[in-house]
């Protein structure tokens, strides 16, 4: 029995095999617990795709965007507020990245100790935003069925306090036509956070940071625009004929001749560089979201794809919440707080689970280049667009009108800042298609602004 | 024959001198074990299940509810019936009796909460299955009777798994389901038993290389025809056993690998003729990118596991179980959901400590075939429920064989409890004549 005995002694192996079996499940549980338990085929906290289980979403002033009743779930009561809050909650199977999908295992309090018992039994837990779904709605509507995307945050704290993306609609009478219909072109997208468009002439304050940081006498130049500026290898065409002009009058007026010259003048390499710099082709984290990078490729430009270019035409890009961050960080000395619009996980008696504020900063242009950028954007206002859109605002602000080729009309941008200490808010407004900049993106940045300034 | 039963049954003078258990007290003349501690042991399995049981009673339908409550209190009650007679009257030690208890209550209680109609049927075999360990704990007593009925188990076993593959019809991919009326029962699970009793029988001759042949041959039939029924996983049970018992008996570890080898081979030229097979097995690791296809009953398995947490959502609310086939296949997936991951460590932990008794046990066997039956019975137990929880799990590949003594089913609580009787063989208290002469001698 001795030689039996000493043999079994091998079955530990199968014995420590198994262990080290329970360990890998264990540690497959650790790992990847959430996200395996968070599938939408759960049917504990999932039904037909929809979280049915935990979970309000409130908006910074306490407003249910949506929660579960009766095993149901139940969307805010107003058709305006669902639709403006739509891309920010997500539906699943539809849209992604929402805030329903990104931070269900908060909402529904999932964790590897209790698995989904606070879901089961005391409603899961609230996520907070630090969105105004009223601002949200009012930006949605300002939109007025063009297509597009409002961005509005706090640039000192990071909190982002609209964000609506355009088409939307009614999660709670979904358009039997969405799929068909031109009309919902891009409603499953949310366009802030994963939308890529012609920067147009709001590029020109990143071809003026790099001409600040390379040319040392930009501001005592004279520059001549006669209509178009000649490459030597084309034309880049300008808007009007503009004369002479100084730098700051050329940004102001947004003079494609003097821009185009000036990229030229710096070189590719330079303006690539300054366009990284401030972070176009980054992508940042916003609440779990990651932005779409821009793209400022210049490797095989001509000296007329250099000057399109420089105007923020050729084959630039940029992501709207980026160009808001840009904005944000020119108000606030180069630096800015990288946004965010989740505020916090609560349990239903209100004590926070989990602090969601970012408290990460992000340096997208140096202090000298930001107060540079902010007296030319501020002048750009109160020389030449007026205070009329901003009324007391203090407001600085660039806007482009970018063409997208063909017979379309070009792409509507404004993106811009207030200087007041008490209101330290950025924005960015992008509608597609929706002509000049100063007539489209500027009414409804106007009014998006106006209305959270008279909030304040 | 003569030569191994000699050999095999008259005590050793090593044994004499050190193998009688040091916690026998001497009283009225005779060899007595404290018993009191088996009292305590089942009321404290009886509390255990009854709060089990209460749990699941609140969930149950109105038409069930009487008679689940019956056959619930029937069945605590067998275990005390068994109690009184092998604890009691034959102040039997009753350690392994209670762990299969403890283990089959989980069953039936998943049973009857998810088949109420089914319960009936599982307490029945449990019962057969308790029946069929203490006959088969008394037969192995005797190692003449394990002797000359060898021969007919091995034949037996060939049979029942030659019909299988003659008259079952294919279910879910495989067929090992002899039905007969509204019966149906799994004869590889019957054969996991002869197969060990074959096994380590024929291994009483240790130097014996015809002998070593003969089983040899058997255990490629055997492993042979369960691969023509394509039940994968029972036969990768087979040949885990038949290792076991191979390196068990041989001692050589050589000849292991060589085998290995020679199946490994064996397993590469079936994929290359019936790239099929292989196909069965290909979501392994990747059951996620699959997940409503391949990886259907992993995905469900591991997420409901994550959705209980640590102490379950209790009996009657878990969501694995609409899974068709969860109480089989996932069995381990619906303890985790419904009972927790806590329970569910402890019945993994059970079925390690099963293995641990009867490789510590194996050094006061009375003889080779008992440590080496004991020794394979618990190697199987632990690889069985290693391809059943961790198949489930996505840590091994999944074959859906059943969880030891938890998955619903008859066919499958039966063999377990009989492959539980070869450990109790293994102890020689459970045979206390054989104790007393060893003592008096």
């Amino acid at each position: 029995m001795n030689t039996i005995s000493s043999r079994a002694k091998i079955l530990y192996a199968l014995a420590g095999l198994f262990l080290v079996g329970a360990i890998l499940v264990a540690l497959t549980f650790v790992l990847h617990g959430d996200e395996y338990a968070m599938n939408s085929r759960n049917r504990h906290i999932y039904s037909g795709n929809v979280l049915i289980s935990g979970g309000r979403v409130l908006d910074k002033n306490g407003k249910v965007l949506t929660e579960v009743k009766n095993g149901e779930r139940r969307y805010n009561d107003s058709a305006r507020i669902r639709r403006a809050t739509l891309h920010v909650l997500g539906e699943s199977g539809y849209i992604a990245g929402g805030v329903l999908e990104k931070y269900s295992a908060e909402l529904v309090g999932y964790n590897l100790i209790t698995g989904v018992f606070t879901a089961k039994e005391k409603g899961g837990n609230d996520v907070r935003l630090t969105l105004d779904a009223e601002l949200c709605a009012e930006a949605y509507e300002a939109m007025d069925g063009r297509k597009g995307a409002v961005g509005v945050y706090n640039y000192k704290t990071g909190e982002i306090v609209c964000m609506i993306s355009a088409p939307s609609y009614d999660v709670k009478n979904k358009p039997s036509d969405i799929d068909t219909n031109p009309a919902y072109d891009g409603a499953y997208l949310n366009k802030f956070i994963y939308g890529q468009y012609v920067p147009g002439s709001t590029f020109k304050t990143v071809t003026a940071a790099c001409a600040a940081e390379n040319i040392p006498d930009i501001f005592a130049r004279k520059f001549y625009c006669s209509g178009q500026y000649d490459t030597g290898d084309g034309v880049v065409k300008c808007n009007d004929v503009h004369g002479e002009l100084t730098f700051e009058q050329a940004y102001n007026r947004s003079c494609n001749a003097v821009f185009a010259q000036i990229a030229n003048e710096v070189g590719a390499k330079k303006l690539e560089n300054a366009a990284a710099r401030m972070g176009v082709k980054s992508s940042f984290e916003i609440s779990r979201l990651n932005t779409a990078r821009g793209s400022v490729d210049l490797s095989k430009t001509s000296h007329t794809d250099l000057g399109w270019a420089g105007i923020g035409q050729y084959t630039d890009t940029v992501n709207p919440c980026n160009m808001m961050m840009l904005a944000g960080a020119i108000a606030n000395g180069g630096e800015t707080r990288i946004p965010y619009f989740v505020d916090g996980v609560y349990s239903t008696e209100g004590a926070l689970i989990k602090d969601e504020k970012n408290t990460q900063t992000q340096t997208l242009v140096n202090t000298t280049t930001a107060s540079v950028l902010k007296q030319l954007m501020r002048s750009t206002v109160t020389d030449y667009y007026g205070e009329r859109y901003f009324p007391d605002m203090k407001m600085a602000a660039k806007t482009g009108t970018a063409e997208v080729g063909g017979e379309l009309s070009p792409h509507s941008w404004m993106f811009g800042f207030s200087l007041r200490e008490d209101f330290p808010y950025a924005f960015s407004v992008i509608i597609e298609n929706g002509g000049s900049g100063y007539y489209g993106a500027g009414e409804v940045a106007s009014q998006v602004m106006r209305s959270l300034f008279d909030g304040k | 024959m003569i030569f191994l039963a000699k050999t095999s049954v008259a005590p050793s003078r090593s044994m004499k001198d050190n193998r009688i258990p040091s916690d026998l007290t001497v009283r009225d003349g005779k060899l007595r074990e404290r018993t009191g501690k088996w009292f305590f042991l089942m009321l404290a399995l009886t509390i255990i299940e009854l709060m089990l049981f209460a749990s699941l009673v609140p969930h149950l339908e109105k038409e069930y509810l009487a008679q689940t409550i019956l056959l619930l209190i029937a069945y605590i009650a067998v275990e005390w019936g068994y109690y009184s007679v092998v604890g009691i009257a034959m102040q039997r030690r009753m350690e392994i009796e209670l762990a299969g208890f403890m283990l089959s209550s989980i069953s039936i209680a998943i049973t009857a909460s998810v088949f109420p109609e089914k319960l009936l049927m599982q307490l029945a075999t449990t019962v057969v299955g308790v029946g069929a360990f203490a006959f088969l704990v008394w037969f192995i007593g005797s190692v003449n009777r394990v002797t000359y009925s060898r021969i007919f188990a091995a034949v037996g076993a060939v049979g029942l798994l030659g019909a299988t593959l003659l008259l079952a019809r294919i279910t879910n991919g495989a067929k090992n389901w002899l039905a007969y009326g509204s019966v149906s029962v799994q004869p590889s699970e019957f054969v996991k038993i002869a197969f060990i009793f074959v096994g380590a029988a024929t291994l009483d001759r240790i130097q014996n290389a015809k002998s070593i042949m003969k089983y040899v041959i058997f255990s490629m039939i055997c492993v042979g025809l369960l691969f023509l029924t394509f039940d994968f996983g029972t036969a990768l049970i087979f040949f885990a056993t038949f290792l076991i018992i191979a390196f068990l008996r041989s001692g050589d570890i050589k000849t292991i690998v060589l085998v290995c080898a020679a199946a490994l081979l064996g397993g590469i030229g079936i994929i290359l003729y019936k790239p099929y097979v292989a196909t069965r097995f290909a979501n392994y690791r990747h059951v996620w990118d699959y997940v409503d296809a391949g990886g259907f009953q992993q995905t469900r398995a591991i997420m409901y596991s994550l959705s209980g947490g640590l102490f379950g959502v209790g009996l009657g609310n878990g969501k694995l179980r609409y899974i068709k086939y969860a109480t089989e296949d996932l069995a381990f997936g619906v303890v985790c959901e419904e009972l927790g991951m806590i329970t569910a460590a402890a019945i993994l932990i059970a079925y390690v400590l099963l293995l641990i008794y009867a490789i510590r046990g194996a050094r006061y066997a009375r003889s080779s075939f008992y440590a080496i039956a004991a020794c394979s019975a618990a190697g199987l137990l632990v690889f069985q429920a290693s391809l059943s929880a961790f198949g489930a799990m996505d840590i091994l590949p999944f074959t859906g064989v059943t969880l030891p003594f938890i998955s619903r089913g008859g066919s499958s609580m039966i063999s377990s409890w009989g492959l539980l009787a070869f450990l109790k063989a293994l102890d020689i208290r459970t045979y206390p004549k054989v104790l007393r002469e060893l003592y008096h001698s």
